[in-house]
């Protein structure tokens, strides 16, 4: 299986921060991978690089044969992108907002329908669609969000944070919603979490970040080998500790 | 295609009952300020109460000087509070704008020569009131200078005529106006016979509902862009936005088309408000303006005569100039909305555009800019909206080189504006961008949590 992405020595330098220092992964066609790391650790700023909206500093990602540097455009086709704690434009019914975003992916009336009745099945909103997404709960509008990020059928979906701020069941249902695409379409997910535990359930593989470096990858069961731990968030101890004392 | 599928998309989102309240708000405040304009308007009206008449009495017989005598004899009349007084001026021929600029005056009233006799003959006799009028702006010139002095002569030649004969009905008509008036108007080195009052009657509306006009563009036109794209970035939708397969020019270019469509309509409703109240505080002066038009020229003609009719390349001139406020307000609220990063702070971005179309909006509508001190001057210029309000004023006045340097002076603002809104939104500046204040809050707060979440 050819990699979707691979993502190549990608720093980004703020005014003061060095949010990503040489950051390098790669992701598999059908594969999910998460980026796990507490807040501030430099996983949005990753994201946001592969998914063109910020300029590396240095280093590149190639997203289906397209490097974010030379031809963001290009990527873009091949991309979703849900921000972290992502709103929807309130006055727009669901229905609406999915037509709206689908008429940016594609311009025949087709493709666009085919889109959106997609993303109909996906999200399990049912009538609520027609409702205006003010009216939304959060777990709701995640959804939607979800289904659109899906529902043009990317080359890779890049989620932040997608459970974040969400109750057990919404999250376990977002979870398996990500599972489902990734087994049943072959679809690759990047996904970012400071949640170590509840990752492990849906991640085929994880990579660790904290303080803008990428420290290890692989999957959870390898790491939790490799570090005699019974979870990633004992893994992520260890992994921080041992990179003090070097 | 997607790029009408964006446009249908800003279109919708800007129409919203926030925005039809804001409307109504702006009206609101758009009818106070009318009022209190009116009551200025009313207030120098009122204010005359000292008077210089500029006299050329080109009769000399001693019924002249009984009325010039007794025009002085007012400031001894303990029921009068006017006072008087009279500069004399010898002056010849109907060159009425020579006239003013010889003596260095801006009003005078002529006593023809035979005015005495048409008194004895029971003709009713004929002087003549020569105003100059140097801008358009609204209250300076309200008040001509000459009409205060009309009404005391009239007043004087009633109570000699009544001294001399016995009142009778048949001179009723005649003590109630015992003289003609000939207004004449100067403007540079034209004149033209009718009164300023009527020129300004005509021009004051004029003068209302423009600055209206680009007031509510300016406005309405900014708050929707800078609101659409602070909004968006709180929401971050503009992330979602940026990442899908549009070109950003097609965004941005959407959102500005439909702030300009919206904006547009708001300001057709706008004027279509206004005119109503100002038909109703111009009522008073257009009465009198038509009643002075009868028997003397048309305004038409009138305006012609002074050269203030504005052509249709003044108006192409004018259109243009609007279209690059517009592209002024446009690019500049991409900028601001780009800095905005806490929905509080929305309203607080408006405030530079804000002042900067509320000080020239007043200033034009309560003084000639021109005949500001020049620091002042200077300042009220840099603004770029300034020369939008002056436009019509400037052009109907001849000042064509102050308004080609304020369309310049507006292009340039415009390329600036948009080089540095482009480098935003092209680049990945509009999610790094912030004003300093609020990125020193913003980071010590996250880094605050992430240091929290390390040390767990
Ligand atoms: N726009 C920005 N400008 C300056 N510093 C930033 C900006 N965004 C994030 N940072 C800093 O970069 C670091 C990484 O942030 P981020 O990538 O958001 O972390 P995470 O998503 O893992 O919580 C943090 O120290 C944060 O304060
Ligand atoms: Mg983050």
């Amino acid at each position: 299986m050819g990699n979707v992405l691979e993502v190549k020595e990608l720093s980004k330098q703020y005014t003061k921060v060095l949010a990503a220092d040489k950051v390098s992964f790669e992701i598999g066609e059908g594969e999910i991978f998460a980026l796990i790391g507490p807040n501030g650790a430099g996983k949005t700023t990753t994201i946001r690089m592969i998914s063109t909206l910020l300029t590396p500093t240095s280093g590149d990602a190639v997203i289906a044969g397209h490097s974010v540097v030379n031809e963001p455009e290009k990527v873009r086709e091949s991309i979703t992108y849900l921000p972290d704690e992502a709103g929807a434009y309130k006055n727009m019914t669901g229905i609406k907002y999915l037509r709206f975003m689908a008429g940016l992916f594609f311009s025949d009336i087709d493709d666009i329908n085919n889109s959106v009745e997609r993303a109909k099945n996906i999200c399990g909103l049912g009538d609520r669609l027609e409702d205006k997404i003010g009216s939304y709960s959060r777990g709701m509008i995640r959804k939607l969000l979800l289904s659109r990020a899906v529902m043009t059928k990317p080359k890779l979906a890049i989620l932040d944070e997608p459970t974040s701020g969400l109750d057990v069941l919404n999250a376990i249902e977002i979870r398996k919603m990500i599972k489902k695409m990734a087994v049943e379409e072959g679809m690759s997910f990047l996904l970012s979490s400071h949640n170590m535990l509840e990752i492990e359930f849906v991640s085929d593989r994880v990579g660790i970040i904290s303080k803008g470096h990428l420290m290890v990858t692989g999957t959870s069961a390898e790491l939790k080998e490799r570090y005699q731990a019974a979870n990633l968030e004992e893994v992520f101890e260890r992994v921080v500790k041992e990179n003090e004392i070097h | 295609m997607k790029f009408i599928n964006l446009l249908k998309k800003e279109l919708s989102e800007l129409i919203n009952i926030q925005m039809i309240l804001s409307l109504v708000l702006t009206m609101g405040i758009f009818m106070i300020l009318g009022n209190v304009m009116k009551s200025s308007i009313d207030e120098a009206i009122d204010s005359t109460k000292n008077v210089t008449i500029n006299i050329s009495d080109r009769d000399q017989t001693d019924f002249t000087k009984a009325i010039e005598q007794a025009l002085l004899d007012i400031n001894d009349d303990p029921d009068e509070n006017t006072s008087v007084k009279l500069k004399y001026f010898d002056t010849t021929g109907d060159d009425y704008a020579k006239i003013l600029e010889d003596n260095d005056i801006n009003n005078i009233v002529i006593i023809p020569e035979g005015f005495t006799k048409k008194v004895e003959a029971d003709e009713r006799p004929n002087i003549i009131s020569v105003n100059r009028m140097e801008s358009a702006a609204t209250l300076s010139n309200i008040s001509d200078g000459n009409s205060s002095a009309i009404s005391l002569i009239r007043d004087c030649i009633s109570s000699s005529i009544a001294s001399e004969y016995n009142i009778s009905e048949e001179k009723y008509d005649l003590l109630e106006y015992p003289v003609d008036v000939t207004d004449n108007t100067v403007i540079d080195d034209k004149s033209a016979e009718i009164s300023s009052g009527s020129i300004m009657a005509k021009i004051s509306i004029q003068n209302m509902i423009l600055p209206i006009i680009v007031f509510v563009l300016i406005i309405f036109t900014s708050q929707m862009l800078m609101n659409a794209i602070a909004n968006e970035k709180i929401d971050k939708t503009l992330e979602t936005l940026l990442s899908a397969p549009v070109s950003r020019l097609a965004i941005i270019g959407s959102k500005m088309l439909a702030a300009a469509i919206i904006a547009l309509i708001n300001a057709a409703v706008f004027m279509f408000g206004f005119s109503f109240f100002v038909s109703d505080s111009t009522t008073e002066v257009t009465e009198t303006a038509k009643t002075a038009v009868e028997g003397s020229i048309s305004m038409d003609e009138a305006f012609r005569q002074l050269g203030i009719s504005l052509s249709t390349g003044d108006y192409i001139l004018v259109g243009l100039q609007l279209f690059f406020t517009i592209l002024i307000c446009l690019s500049a609220s991409l900028i601001l909305g780009a800095l905005v990063d806490d929905p509080k702070k929305t309203q607080n971005m408006l405030m530079p555009i804000m002042m900067l179309a509320i000080v020239p909006y007043m200033i034009s509508m309560l003084a000639d800019i021109n005949t500001l001190p020049t620091p002042v001057k200077l300042v009220v210029y840099a603004i770029p909206f300034t020369h939008t309000f002056t436009s019509i004023p400037n052009l109907m006045f001849g000042h064509t080189t102050l308004f080609i340097f304020g369309l310049i002076y507006q292009i340039l603002f415009f390329i600036v504006c948009i080089f540095f809104a482009l480098r935003i939104f092209m680049t990945d500046r509009i999610f790094t961008i912030s004003l300093n204040f609020g990125q020193k809050n913003k980071y010590k707060k996250k880094k605050k949590g992430a240091a929290a979440s390390d040390e767990e």
